[in-house]
């Protein structure tokens, strides 16, 4: 192509469209490019605008160059300024008229020429104009820029939670209502639009993005210095792991927690630092094995995972002998017939498919028909697992085997958040929703740690134990689960109780009392002490308490407040503790010469001053 | 060769040339500056604003920037030129004549200045 003109010609008219197209991911890869939005939307309206200044331009010359006729009668053309004047309101569709004076047949037949022709230039830049409003890598520019402003701008410390589903809104519920603020980001549009239409404390930021993409974590506020944990709880385990990968690479130093079904995959996650790996189906089978040696226990757990606010369950009665029947022989299955194996349970295994190596005890076929249930003779077995990853089948199989053994121990598993209804109505003596799962395991690991340090020490104390630590959590914050909240007695929380601390003069039960009538006694219960990593569950009313001890209270807000006025008021303090009535102003305190603990105060007296 | 960068090199110029093409003459003599040519220069110099939108160099944002700068002072002394020969009793005098030349002439430095960015980025250009 050495012919200039044939150059010319190929640049005019061969490559136009891809000379004006922008790259569409480009501005989506980084955030700091989604802030030229508005370099786009200008470098798009570059030829509407031109055409419309060419269009003004020739009318209004035009329009000056024709001659006219004065009322005077004398040929007089109209001056630039007035011409402008005159296509201005014309060309916008105000039409004030023939304005200075009325125009010759030669000025109108060019006015009908400029007016045609400066419609056309409106419509065309009005219309690239909404075009590019309605373009979807425009808007999504624009939300990512909206987003990505609004995480920089958090400056209370928030999770990232990558995968907006069941699970996902389940938590952000509890933490929403514990004040723990969120960044939400999911790959559907439609889960993003749930959040936005959730009915939420806090103003949740949400975006719609793949978590896999580091860009998107880093926008998402990954790199924030007030990121205070990720948690990965897509569908999807790759996701998931890439999600965990960019969390321990680019922030070592957070808390991580990740959603997955497969071992595999948590192995891998597991390569990256230490994520905490939830796996529902493992969960369950620990739940199970948990619920059939000390129901009180699984009783406890539950409600306590369940978070604010949750009813106290139904202590289950499974049966601890006798032989179970397992449908469904997949990853759930198979995690759940190793726990029931383990609690010394005969299992039948009812698998539709084929299992490669063959083992003992497994029926092959199809659970849902009444044939293949009754070669697994139920009226002998005590319970009935019914784990295939389809619900009619579940509820299929339950109600067969209701009909065949009405003492049978049922639990399903619930796949569809939709199922929900129909598996309440079966009255499933055991259900797993493994959404539920990893929404309650995540609330317990990331709410306090305190928290998941007492379940995680709580199987070890026994069954008894545990129906005890129920019975006084009824009496004293009723059915619904109390705020579970903790205290550290240092010198920011607890300033009150300084030197007496140092001395061992506070006992557990007597801090516990009511500052107005210390005969009665605070309705808190302490479920957990950590003194130097030694943790104590359910501390006695004599433990004497040490300076930096942390503990964890369930109990209502109101007593919480009691509590807290005891540990951070001198006077207060001395009564609940000692009974003594001391002035609360230093003056009046110095007059009156009454001390407790008269080395205690003075240090305490000091402490306060330090403090001010 | 590239339609883009033929096309914007021509617009700049043309709004430099017409600019100075109104601006050259006695500052204070009307008959030595058409006002059509004001016009042009102010038209010219709009297309070469919005030719430059959306470029995200350095080269280009100060491009943007002379540009809207020429427009401004081209704009103020349209303005003047209304005022004078419309509105004010006395016409187009040899005072009012002075400002609008003088105004146009701020607008042919911010040109002046385009131009030579415009030069120095073709210098500077190296074909891979």
């Amino acid at each position: 192509m050495s012919n200039p003109l044939l150059i010319f010609w190929a640049q005019l008219f061969g490559h136009r469209e891809p000379a004006r197209r922008v790259p569409a991911r480009a501005y989506i890869e980084s955030s700091s490019q989604a802030s030229s939005t508005i370099l786009l939307v200008m470098r798009r309206m570059r030829a509407p605008l031109i055409t419309l200044i060419v269009i003004f331009s020739v009318s209004v010359v035009g329009l000056t160059l024709i001659p006219g006729i004065a009322p005077d009668g004398q040929p007089a053309r109209i001056s630039l300024f007035e011409a402008f004047y005159f296509m201005s309101y014309t060309a916008t569709t105000i039409g004030f008229g023939e304005l200075p004076w009325p125009f010759t047949p030669a000025q109108r037949l060019w006015v009908t020429f400029s007016i045609y022709l400066s419609v056309v230039g409106w419509a065309y830049a009005i219309g690239s104009l909404l075009t590019l409003v309605q373009d979807r890598s425009f808007r999504q520019a624009l939300a990512l820029r909206r987003f990505t402003r609004k995480v920089a701008r958090l400056r209370e410390p928030f999770l990232l939670m990558a995968g907006y589903g069941r699970a996902g809104e389940l938590l952000a519920k509890a933490f929403d209502a514990l004040g723990q603020q969120l960044v939400v980001i999911d790959e559907s549009s439609d889960r993003i639009d749930a959040l936005d239409l959730g009915s939420y404390h806090a103003d949740i930021p949400g975006l719609v993005a793949d978590g896999a993409n580091p860009h998107h974590l880093s926008a998402a506020g990954l790199e924030h210095s007030s990121c205070a944990g990720v948690l990965a709880l897509t569908n999807d385990d790759e996701t998931n792991l890439a999600i965990t990968m960019s969390a321990a690479l680019l922030r070592p130093d957070l808390p991580v927690i990740a959603r997955t079904i497969s071992t595999p995959i948590a192995e891998r996650m597991r390569a990256f630092g230490t994520p905490a790996v939830v796996n529902p189906f493992d969960r369950f089978g620990e739940h199970l094995h948990l619920a059939l040696h000390a129901p009180a226990s699984y009783q406890l757990l539950t409600w306590l995972e369940a978070g604010p606010g949750g009813e106290l369950p139904e202590r289950g009665r499974p049966p601890t002998e006798g032989r179970w029947v397992m449908c469904g022989y997949g990853r759930f299955g198979r995690e759940v017939t190793a726990d029931l194996r383990a609690a010394d349970l005969e299992v039948t295994i009812i698998e539709p498919a084929e299992p490669d190596a063959p083992e003992p005890g497994v029926i092959i076929g199809d659970a849902s028909e009444p044939g293949v249930l009754a070669q697994a003779d139920l009226p002998s077995a005590v319970g009935l697992v019914a784990g295939t990853d389809n619900d009619t089948t579940n509820l299929s199989m339950l109600a067969t085997a209701r009909r065949l053994n009405p003492q049978l121990f049922l639990a399903a598993r619930q796949n569809q958040p939709t199922s929900a209804a129909l598996f309440k109505a079966m009255q499933v003596d055991a259900l797993l929703v493994p959404t539920e799962v990893v929404a309650h395991e995540v609330y317990a690991q990331i709410s306090t740690p305190m928290l998941w340090r007492f379940i995680q020490e709580m199987p070890a104390q026994g069954d008894r134990w545990a129906a005890d630590l129920i019975q006084r959590l009824r009496d004293n914050c009723g059915t619904a689960l109390p705020a579970l909240w903790k205290i550290k007695l240092d010198r920011e929380q607890a300033p009150a109780l300084g030197g007496w601390l140092a001395e061992g003069r506070v006992p557990l039960g007597d801090l516990l009392r009511s500052p107005e009538a210390r005969e009665r006694r605070l309705r808190v219960v302490p479920l957990l002490l950590l003194r130097g990593g030694e943790a104590v569950l359910t501390p006695a009313a004599k433990t004497v308490l040490a300076r930096d001890d942390e503990l964890l209270f369930a109990g209502q807000g109101s007593e919480r407040r009691e509590l807290e006025s005891t540990l951070v008021v001198d006077s207060t303090a001395a009564y609940v503790l000692f009974d003594q009535h001391i002035p609360a102003s230093w003056v009046w305190r110095k007059l009156s010469r009454k001390n407790p603990a008269p080395s205690t105060l003075d240090d305490r007296g000091s402490m306060t001053t330090r403090r001010r | 060769m590239n339609l883009e960068k033929v096309i914007f090199g021509f617009f700049v110029l043309l709004a430099a040339t017409l600019n100075f093409g109104f601006f050259i003459g006695d500052i204070d003599n009307p008959a030595l500056h058409n006002i059509y040519e004001l016009f042009a220069a102010l038209a010219v110099s709009l297309i070469a604003t919005v030719l430059k939108f959306g470029d995200r160099t350095q080269i280009g944002a100060v491009h943007l920037a002379t540009s809207l700068v020429a427009d401004l002072q081209l704009v103020a002394a349209g303005v003047v030129w209304i005022w004078a020969s419309e509105i004010s009793a006395s016409g187009m005098t040899a005072a009012h004549t002075a400002s609008v030349v003088s105004l146009s002439g701020g607008a042919l430095l911010a040109n002046l200045v385009s131009v030579v960015l415009l030069v120095i980025e073709t210098v500077t250009f190296h074909r891979g």
